[in-house]
């Protein structure tokens, strides 16, 4: 009869019955998170490429005595359990083998490719081997408005410190999300409040998938029917560009190796990001010579890189990193944050058109966060309801493809200010 | 230490914008160096273009909106550098 309750006590040991019973419960909550964000992803079609890898992170890190976790080191690199139980006195003299032996795959994987600020880059890498600046060498004046775009980065910044709720790391943490571009807004968040990465990585993308929904109530809100009937392609008939490009191959070229030296120069913490985003963007532009290159960067590796920054985004959203006022706090700033990136871009286009005789559609303004390229042919959707006509998608292109560049050089702003800080 | 924050904030918000419209501005005036000496020293563009007035008597029958939308498809898929050369109904 013994024998037979310790082989049963061992089966129930060996379940993970025994721990769902030990848990307080709270994992549920996270676990229908998780369905919420696969639901989003597969059925809604919301960034699947990136919201199911985070979704199953989610769901793989919260189930009692998976111990997929993501532990947050404190300052000095002790990592504590929920209970409270030291499990690393530091960190950071930890060998990697040493991590993933003691602390599991995730956090391998977490401290290996994110903490270190690996993944980021070499995503930003992908994207510019995606990115197209023939839109905006063709109309280099509207990429002005990717720069105010960026100020829903400070506003929400200025707020939440404000409200006294968040430090001044995590409030710029937090603004990084009005930048629209999420490789920046974890950078970011890495060298800045990693403790928030995952509500931060999760408000930046779920705000990306909703760029349908908002940019829509913030041209509503702005724009009267007037403005948006500005047609673009008309005003350059008035108004010819001076600047044609004769050979776009050989400026194409040039153009992001000049530009990485001009931000190295000026802001060299945000050269690993528009460093790698121009190198990316260089292998593309070559064309042949460096095509396998391109092949690469642009699909493996950037795939690969997808899945694991999900996965590891996903696995540090545990009850205790996540369920907490905080979170909500982030929600809702980062909504205001994207809300006034895009609102300041349109306001910009309206004190343009004040001074010029060239009349500028303000939807050019709206696309000058990053998320590229939906804000632009959701831009060109609006415009097009309005005048069939009227298409302005290679005009928002330009401010949207600046936007991408104006959130990289915030971020670099950010982290050269505050990363040493002790505020 | 609000107050403090506050006005590292403040400062933040200023210098951050200020950087931001400053490297846009150079990157603008950079492009547009950049543009008009590509332009004086190196303007051969090489394109293709024949055969896209070629095809234009194919096109004809198409109308307009059909081939914006197939010219910008393809102008999308292949980075600026493909052309439609014949459009045929099948």
């Amino acid at each position: 009869m013994d024998a037979l309750y310790n082989i049963l006590d061992n089966l129930y040991h060996m379940t993970a019955f025994s721990d769902i019973i030990a848990a307080n419960g709270t994992f549920i909550i996270m676990y229908l998170l998780a369905f919420v964000l696969l639901y989003l992803g597969i059925v809604k079609h919301f960034e699947p490429l990136l919201l199911i890898p985070i979704a199953f992170g989610v769901l793989i890190a919260n189930f009692p005595g998976g111990e997929m976790g993501v532990y947050q080191a404190d300052e000095a690199g002790c990592i504590r359990d929920a209970a409270g139980n030291v499990l690393a006195e530091n960190i950071w003299e930890m060998s990697l083998p040493a991590i993933a032996h003691e602390l599991g795959l995730m956090n391998f994987l977490y401290y290996m490719l994110i903490k270190t600020g690996f993944l980021p880059p070499v995503i930003f890498m992908g994207v510019g081997a995606l990115t197209d600046f023939g839109p905006m060498l063709r109309n280099l004046k509207l990429a002005i408005f990717g720069a105010a775009a960026q100020l829903g980065i400070f506003a929400v910044l200025l707020v939440a410190v404000g409200s006294g709720f968040f430090t001044i790391k995590e409030a710029a943490a937090l603004g990084i999300i009005g930048g629209a571009d999420g490789p920046t807004a974890i950078f970011t968040t890495i060298k800045l409040a990693p403790h928030l990465l995952a509500p931060i990585a999760i408000a930046a993308y779920s705000y990306m998938a909703l760029v349908p929904v908002i940019i829509p109530l913030v041209v509503k809100l702005l724009c009267s029917k007037k403005e948006l009937m500005i047609n673009m392609k008309e005003q350059d008939k008035l108004f010819p560009p001076k600047n044609k490009m004769k050979n776009e191959k050989i400026i194409k070229i040039i153009f992001p190796i000049a530009v990485t030296t001009i931000v190295a120069l000026l802001v060299p913490s945000a050269v690993s990001l528009i460093g790698m985003l121009m190198f990316g963007n260089l292998l593309k532009e070559i064309g042949s010579d460096t095509a396998r290159l391109f092949d690469t960067i642009s699909n493996a590796v950037m795939n690969t890189c997808t899945v694991f920054l999900g996965l590891c985004v996903g696995a540090t959203m545990t009850v205790q990193a996540f369920l907490n006022w905080t979170t909500i706090g982030i929600v809702v700033g980062g909504f205001f944050a994207f809300g006034l990136s895009i609102a300041s871009g349109i306001c910009m286009v309206k004190v343009w058109n004040c001074f010029s005789k060239k009349k500028i559609n303000p939807l050019i303004g709206a696309t000058g966060l990053s998320a590229v390229p939906m804000a632009s042919r959701v831009c060109n959707l609006i415009s097009t309801q309005y005048d069939p006509k009227n298409h302005v998608l290679n005009y928002c292109m330009s401010s949207n493809v600046a936007g991408v560049i104006g959130s990289a050089v915030a971020a670099g702003v950010l982290i050269s200010f505050l990363q040493n800080t002790t505020f | 230490m609000i107050t403090n924050d506050i006005f590292g904030a403040l400062q933040l918000m200023a210098v951050g914008m200020l950087t931001v419209f400053c490297i846009l501005i150079i990157v603008i005036l950079l492009g547009t160096l950049l543009i008009k000496l590509v332009n004086k020293y190196a303007p051969e563009e090489v394109q293709a273009k024949k055969p896209v007035a070629a095809a234009n008597n194919a096109v004809a029958a198409i109308d307009a909106t059909t081939k914006a939308v197939i010219d910008a498809t393809v102008a999308q898929i292949t980075g600026g550098k493909g052309r439609v050369a014949k459009i045929t109904k099948l």
